[in-house]
């Protein structure tokens, strides 16, 4: 559905001295430098699928995401859907695909909701019967009844959300891109929209691109994540894979009276491993130990802790995905 | 007073910022302002030509000419944006906050205006006045200048500047009635404009018309201050008209004063 | 042709609403018609007070000014009331990235901007043109024929194009820069010579505001053709050549500002 091969964008970045002196000679001598935003990126995604994709602040995620909408022009490389290509038929291209940017609206601040979609049916050139149809699903999936006659700037962010998600799918897209989509939102409205996603998703066969900063989206929505860092492709896979290569992190929780357990414990020590590979937290009575099992066996690290300290309420479980994207961001930076 | 200073002077700095960073863009503003004088001059340059050359009301075509630039840069230095910061604070609300503050609210306005202007006045004020200077000695053929003249000019513009700003203050105080900001400040802009003989000279209308116009505290934000630059006022009229912009910039600062009291009541009132 | 209608419907949700808008917020509307119409009152009364020191203006009569300054009206207010939003392009929508929501959608950039927005400030200057323009015509002693009539209502579309092509080259100029919505001001700002007849300026500036940025073909050269019948081919003709000349050079730099665009943010 979506291929993209050596996608490219360099940025002009213009150097200013600084103060008004600075000003005045970028005025008449402008230096500009060379930015590679993103590096020769290359993925496929097949239809129906829900891709994640992520990276720290600054990785050239948005820079990827806009090239895809066909907001910025490539600077080499090709980006198609369908087949088509955005460089060559711009509003052919754009029919095929959804738009949301959690950040900010594409609706129109005026205009009561019921017009926006009016005047998307126009311009999406969706027939009258196709798009009663497809209101009266929206409503369904979406809950847009309650506030369909407000203009857009009365409405709260959740239903802003909905608002922003249904105009993006009235023309039936075939790829969805989601920037953000639970941005701001509690934690009702954000499993509420989610929910949405997915039964768009299967329903339809939508494939959809979601970049987050939530991880939660992602490892309830998509199977499989692109992650990128400083413009370039640093990870491609299943979210399963991403946890067996990048460490089998594991969570140790329980409770215990010892007044030092860090000290009585002594974890690192024992073992002989490097403070990477185990982390310990206390609250209270509660401590949360989080260990590489590849370093440590989980029943070596049973035995030796009901061993040191009097332990009551002991669990163990995985890590979740947030815990080893923040390994791998950290190992991206170092 | 030097305490007093010390607190306003970051005021001042933060303007002065804010004007360096827009510098680019505000040469081009001023361009295509200053495109309406041109205008006005080879208007009044057909009507001196139509009218035979002679004198007009009082002014000749080279005192026209210095009369139409020179109204164009005392209106930017007498000019303020103080109805329209004022007005969006109402508009958003935000006029509230400035309650917790422990500075004067209006003189937070002016010190900031003020840093603003500095700049933009020191760069445009002094080199078009000596442009000008040099175009009025060509045009009349003999040196016209009079440092008395500028020194009152100057006296006459921080008047007028002052009558300008209580007036915007006051004028600002609109939004709570009119929440079309761009469309009421335009409506003020003209009317001040042309009561202020920026269109027209005053000394052209008729001559009851022109009695009231003088009268009114919007000769002083531009006719008052060119025709004392330009040496058209003797002794006592010119003590009659400073005499006036003081009676009126401490009218409206009176008045600012009042508005405020009204709009922190109003507001308290409200539960702000 | 089915591509047109469909704009057309487009724009007509818009309008529709920015007509309820005005029905709601009566004061709003007001204070608008009626500031354009004072700064239009107010140059009246300049030029009132001028007929009051000489007969005629370098051989024109104050009918004949007052036409044509009624005549650039129009087209200006054409202009202002349908596509206003171009000032937004280049004070905001591009230098905050809101350029971006244009691009997704399967509609021409340009039209997309144009229709979004109906500003009815400008009937203050639309009906002041229409009214000047009707209370001098009578007083003037202009030889009628149906050519002219058709011609002088032909023309008006393509003077308000030459606003618009000014306004959308100069509002282009955002894509590189960011802000150019003074850029607009100061090419915009021109027209204000065009408002009267251009024999009383210098060659220079006549030269500018006929070829350079031609704002004289707004009003004065058709305006003297209905006058005063001088070359139909030059008043009119060139003006709709120029016209045609200046929102395909706008469209072009349009387009070619489109692939420069780098919205906002990283």
């Amino acid at each position: 559905m979506i291929h993209v091969e050596k996608l490219r964008k360099e940025f002009k970045k213009t150097i200013k001295d600084p103060g008004l002196k600075g000003s005045i000679k970028s005025l008449f001598h402008p230096k500009s430098e060379k930015v590679v935003a993103v590096k020769d990126i290359s993925f496929d995604v097949p239809r129906g699928e829900i891709l994640g994709f992520i990276g720290p602040n600054g990785a050239g995620k948005s820079t990827v995401i806009k090239m895809l909408t066909g907001i910025l022009t490539p600077t080499s490389g090709v980006c198609t859907i369908n087949g088509k290509n955005p460089r060559e038929n711009r509003k052919s291209y754009v029919k095929e695909i959804g738009v949301v940017f959690g950040q900010r609206t594409q609706l129109w601040w005026d205009l009561p909701l019921r017009e926006t979609y009016g005047v998307l049916k126009e311009m999406y050139e969706v027939p009258d019967d196709r798009y009663k149809k497809r209101m009266a699903f929206l409503n369904e999936v979406l809950e847009l009844d309650s506030f369909i006659t407000s203009p857009v700037r009365t409405l709260s962010l959740g239903q802003r959300m909905r608002a922003d998600i249904a105009a993006s799918l009235l023309h039936s897209p075939k790829v969805l891109f989601l920037d953000e989509p639970t941005i701001g939102l509690d934690v009702v409205v954000k499993d509420n929209i989610r929910k949405a996603i997915e039964h768009i998703n299967r329903e339809e066969q939508t494939t959809v691109i979601l970049t987050t900063h939530d991880l939660a989206d992602i490892e309830l929505l998509s199977k499989r994540i692109v992650m990128i860092d400083k413009g370039s492709n640093v990870f491609d896979g299943a979210i399963a894979d991403l946890k067996s290569k990048y460490g089998q992190m594991r969570e140790l929780v329980f409770e215990t009276d010892d007044p030092d357990p860090s000290e009585t414990l002594g974890y690192c020590r024992h073992f002989n491993i490097s403070e990477d590979d185990c982390t310990l937290e206390c609250e209270g009575k509660r401590v949360k130990v989080r260990f590489n099992s590849a370093s440590v066996p989980v029943s070596e690290m049973l035995s030796y802790t009901l061993a040191a300290v009097n332990v009551s309420d002991i669990s163990v479980k995985d890590a979740d995905i947030e815990e080893i994207i923040r390994r791998l961001y950290k190992g991206v930076d170092a | 007073m030097r305490r007093k200073l010390k607190i306003y002077l970051p005021f001042i700095g933060a303007g002065m910022q804010e004007t360096a960073t827009y510098r680019v863009n505000w040469i081009f503003y001023i361009l295509g302002s200053v495109t309406g004088c041109f205008v006005s001059y080879f208007i009044w340059k057909a009507v001196f030509a139509s009218g035979g050359g002679g004198a007009m009301n009082g002014f000749t075509m080279p005192q026209m000419t210095v009369y139409i630039f020179l109204m164009f840069v005392t209106s930017m230095i007498v000019g303020s944006d103080a109805s329209y910061v004022v007005g969006e604070e109402v508009r958003d609300g935000t006029i509230a906050m400035r309650l917790l503050k422990p500075v004067s609210y209006n003189a937070t306005f002016l010190f900031q205006e003020l840093g603003n202007k500095l700049l933009t006045e020191a760069v445009l004020l002094v080199p078009l006045l000596i442009v000008l200077e040099i175009v009025r000695t060509a045009l009349t053929g003999s040196v016209q200048f009079n440092p008395l003249c500028l020194l009152l000019y100057l006296l006459s513009c921080v008047l007028g500047y002052l009558i300008n700003f209580f007036f915007s203050i006051c004028f600002g105080f609109v939004a709570f009635i009119i929440k079309y900001l761009w469309g009421a400040n335009m409506m003020k802009n003209v009317i001040v404009g042309f009561l202020s003989g920026a269109t027209v000279p005053l000394a052209f209308l008729p001559p009851a018309l022109e009695k009231v116009f003088l009268m009114l505290p919007f000769a002083s934000l531009g006719y008052t201050p060119v025709m004392i630059y330009m040496n058209m006022y003797g002794g006592a009229e010119l003590l009659y008209f400073l005499g006036l912009q003081v009676f009126w910039a401490a009218a409206f600062w009176g008045l600012s004063k009042l508005l405020w009291r009204v709009c922190v009541r109003r507001l308290s009132v409200q539960g702000g | 042709m089915k591509q047109i209608k469909r704009l057309f419907r487009m724009h007509r949700i818009f309008v529709v609403q920015e007509l309820k808008r005005m029905t709601e917020y009566k004061g709003d509307f007001i204070v608008g018609v009626v500031g354009f119409l004072l700064a239009q009152v107010a140059n009246l009364l300049f030029l009132w007070i001028i007929f009051t020191q000489v007969p005629d203006l370098m051989g024109w009569s104050m009918n004949e000014v007052v036409f044509i300054y009624g005549f650039s009206l129009i087209p200006k207010g054409l202009d202002h009331l349908l596509f206003d939003n171009l000032w937004n392009i280049g004070f905001f929508i591009v230098r905050k990235g809101d350029f971006d929501k244009y691009l997704t959608r399967p509609v021409d950039t340009l039209f997309h901007v144009m229709v979004e927005k109906l500003q009815i400030d400008a009937f203050g200057e639309l009906l002041t043109g229409i009214a000047l323009v009707c209370v001098t015509l009578p007083q003037l002693a202009i030889s009628w024929s149906v050519l002219k009539v058709a011609l002088a209502l032909l023309v008006i579309p393509f003077c308000t194009l030459i606003y618009t092509g000014i306004k959308t080259i100069t509002a282009a100029i955002a894509f590189w820069v960011k802000r150019s919505g003074n850029i607009i001001y100061m090419f915009y700002m021109v027209h204000d010579f065009a408002k009267y007849p251009v024999t009383i300026y210098n060659n220079a500036v006549r030269f500018v505001i006929t070829y350079i940025i031609p704002f004289a073909f707004t009003a004065y050269f058709p305006a003297v053709y209905i006058l005063r019948d001088e070359n139909p081919l030059f008043c009119i003709g060139l003006t709709v050549l120029i016209s045609a000349a200046v929102m395909a050079l706008g469209i072009f730099v349009w387009h070619r500002g489109i692939s420069a665009y780098e919205s906002a943010g990283s």
